[in-house]
């Protein structure tokens, strides 16, 4: 089905709901709907299998309009179809939950509320999710009245809501993980409520490296936020700033020369090399494998090096300006990227040899954590996580942008669903990446590396996907004409795989847990923190390092392996 | 008779004192928080201690509970929520500690000056005592930061926080 059989068959869905169509974009069908029609319209996309729910963008209007308005992104292939619910500032908008239809939008809803104030009827947990919890209640920071230096209270100690000490609830526990979990990239302060050995319930509390990134970008110029977002994630920077780019390229009608698209997916695509590397090692350390652990992040030395001979640094390469890129590739560095990868792909292929023949690793692994087709699509998986369990959701191949036209890659698909079948994935798109820069490198097409930006944006709003290492990235970006844009709204795919931990953890044991964070959340970059566990029987606090022991241990014992 | 006691007394702390200096300073234990940085000087710590940079070979390994840790590498701007965290983590260090501020958002806010949920830097919530600008700073510049410490507590020249230990740029 092409792009416009697509767009007809969603407009047909909506129909019935319709109150206003808009094409923003050739690729774009936004519908305005009434919130009372939101549910109805939802499930009528839902029941025809029409996409899936990207994210929910909130808008604040201005105090002229004086009206907030919720934007419901459901995408398929490259189609992007928007379900727009205005409502007035005052009494406090509302909308309907959704998620009872579609289970991820908890998290969309949950920061709508407190960003934006939405009422969101329905809605099963509106606790905090990314703010502090002594902010001051009805202050919402995405609102345009709130500036971003207005004075705030700080927390005082002791004002915490969670949990933070292990407490029991008749024969249940309650186990607090986090958030010294400086291995997420949103360090997520887990509670795992478990009887006995094994887990019952779990909650998540995120936002202790919220910084206010979105609110920050409205007072900065085009320009300084690329910067700024490029820092949204150090592990995946390239493809933030490439999202931004992208995006605000798109507004300006600028057309990205092509040697210059081609770098940006050379630049992508060792990303992800370095990227899924650096995840082998922290998941190989959690299964108490750490001679895996070192050697995969010796091997990752070598694709530091090849970015720090292409761009300059290590870690925030600043490949991408707006309009192209800022530096060019020329023999010499092919002559090293080729080496590189040579290098490299001879060292995943025996990694892939190791995770699935290692006796140890594959108990930690094999059958642990396993997640249907059915599972991972209702639950809105993306990326690799996805794909470990047969979804191909991966917009290189679904919506090809930049230069995946020119250098298509194909996509990695297992069905097992387990964490072996997520290392496996992520193994072997290693292999793909390392085969598509080789062909990038030797086909990089002549011409120009910038094409001229304006200095001021059309006004506009549009809408960037792309694929991090970690699954889809979503990108909604509004200009009204001026030098600043009026809107940014991320959404990272770790927000959608944290339905994983969240719904999998329950009926698995303990011992599992480390593993299966950093199996399902794949965005860790630390290797210690520190838990504190009390069992039923003896009141003692463990630490991250005695439940990773302990879970090596228990696997030991439950396979009868000897010390040897 | 009163005298000597005292004396041998003072030697006896005194010897004591120098064992425990001697072994802290071969084998400084480090506990590493996130205060809500983007990642980047989190994975450039771990990758010290990996094999090319091999921070161990200074005595120096990362353990999972501050009541085990000298130091306090802390990275990023301090947001709200984390500030409570940071705070307690610090507290449960037994003293002697040290506080290593990794990049430069946790220098001075750096990318997230003026954000509104973050406090500008760790130095705005525990003493500070080595200063590792860079963003992200290269393990190099971490490495450097963390022997210049080792080197003034051996030399006796340790004057921080009063006056902080700062890694310049031209450490190449």
């Amino acid at each position: 089905m092409n792009d416009e059989q697509t767009l007809q068959q969603a407009e047909k869905l909506l129909a019935p709901f319709n109150k206003e169509t808009l094409h923003p974009e050739t690729h774009r069908l936004d519908v305005v709907v009434t919130s009372e029609d939101l549910h109805a319209a939802v499930t009528a996309l839902h029941d025809a299998k029409w996409g899936y729910l990207c994210a929910i963008t909130g808008l604040d209007n201005g105090p002229e309009a004086n009206n907030l308005e919720a934007l419901y992104h459901f995408a398929q292939d490259s189609v992007v179809t928007t379900l727009r619910v205005r409502a007035p500032r005052s009494p406090a908008a509302s909308v309907p939950t959704i998620a009872d239809i579609i289970p991820p939008a908890v998290f969309f809803e949950r920061e709508l509320h407190e960003m934006l104030g939405f009422d969101v009827k329905g809605l099963s947990d509106s606790s905090r999710l990314f703010l502090p919890d002594d902010f001051p209640p009805e202050v919402y920071p995405m609102r345009a009245d709130f500036k971003q230096d207005q004075p705030v209270p700080v927390i005082e100690v002791g004002s915490e809501t969670f949990p933070n000490e292990p407490t029991k609830i008749g024969n249940t526990f309650i186990v607090p993980i986090g958030p010294q979990h400086p291995a997420l990239k949103e360090p997520g302060h887990f509670e795992f409520t478990v009887d006995g050995e094994v887990v019952t319930g779990v909650r998540m509390r995120l936002g202790y490296a919220h910084r206010g990134i979105e609110k920050a970008a409205e007072s900065r110029n085009w320009i300084q936020n690329l910067y700024l977002f490029e820092r949204v994630c150090g592990i995946c920077s390239h493809i933030h700033a490439t999202a931004y780019c992208m995006g605000v390229e798109n507004l300006a009608h600028v057309e990205v020369p092509a040697r210059a698209q081609a770098i940006r997916e050379l630049v992508s695509g060792l990303e992800r090399i370095h990227s899924h590397l650096l995840w082998l090692g922290v998941a190989a350390h959690e299964a108490g494998f750490d001679t895996l652990f070192m050697y995969s992040w010796r091997d990752r030395e070598t694709v530091m090096n090849i970015l720090e001979n292409l761009t300059g640094n290590r870690v925030h390469y600043s490949a991408n300006v707006l309009g192209g890129v800022k530096f060019d590739v020329d023999l010499e560095h092919a002559r090293t990227i080729k080496e590189g990868l040579d290098y490299l792909e001879g060292r995943v292929r025996h990694y892939l040899e190791v995770v699935t023949t290692d006796a140890m690793l594959l108990q930690r692994t094999r059958g642990i954590g396993t997640i249907t087709r059915a599972e991972a699509e209702r639950y809105g998986l993306l990326g690799p996580t996805a794909r470990a369990s047969g979804v191909i959701r991966d917009i290189r191949v679904e919506a090809p942008y930049g230069a995946y036209h020119r250098f298509p890659i194909s996509a990695i698909v297992e069905t097992a669903g387990d964490l072996e079948a997520r290392l496996v994935v992520r193994l072997k798109e290693m292999l793909v990446s390392c085969f598509t820069l080789r062909t990038i490198v030797d086909n990089l097409p002549a011409g120009e590396l910038t094409a001229r930006m304006p200095r001021k944006v059309p006004a506009g709003e549009t809408i960037s996907r792309v694929e991090a290492p970690r699954g889809e990235l979503f990108y909604f970006i509004k200009s009204n004409g001026t030098e600043n844009p009026a809107r940014v709204h991320i959404r990272t795919p770790s927000l959608c795989n944290w339905t994983s931990v969240l719904e999998k953890a329950v009926g698995h044991q303990l011992a599992d847990i480390p593993m299966m964070i950093a199996g399902m959340d794949p965005c860790f970059s630390c290797n210690d923190r520190l838990v504190t566990v009390v069992r039923p029987n003896e009141s003692r606090t463990w630490t991250w390092r005695e439940l990773r022991e302990y879970g090596i241990e228990h696997y030991r014992d439950l396979k009868n392996i000897s010390e040897a | 008779m009163e005298k000597i006691i005292v004396k041998t007394d003072q030697m006896w702390k005194q010897v004591l004192n120098q064992v425990q200096d001697w072994s802290r300073l071969n084998s400084l234990w480090a506990i590493h928080f996130n205060s809500g940085s983007c990642n980047g000087c989190d994975i450039e710590i771990l990758a010290t201690l990996t094999p090319r940079y091999d921070v161990e070979r200074f005595g120096i390994k990362l353990k999972g509970s501050p009541r085990h840790a000298d130091i306090l590498i802390a990275t990023g701007p301090v947001t709200r929520q984390a500030r409570e965290r940071l705070l307690r983590v610090y507290e449960q260090m037994p003293a002697p500690k040290f506080v290593v501020a990794v990049g430069t958002c946790s220098i001075s806010g750096g990318a997230f000056l003026g954000c509104y949920n973050t406090l500008g830097g760790i130095d705005q919530v525990i003493p500070v005592d080595v200063f590792i600008p860079g963003c992200p700073p290269r393990p190099e510049a971490i490495v450097d930061g963390i022997i210049q410490l080792l080197t003034a507590l051996k030399t006796g020249t340790f004057t921080a926080p009063q006056k902080p230990i700062v890694v310049q740029e031209n450490w190449l």
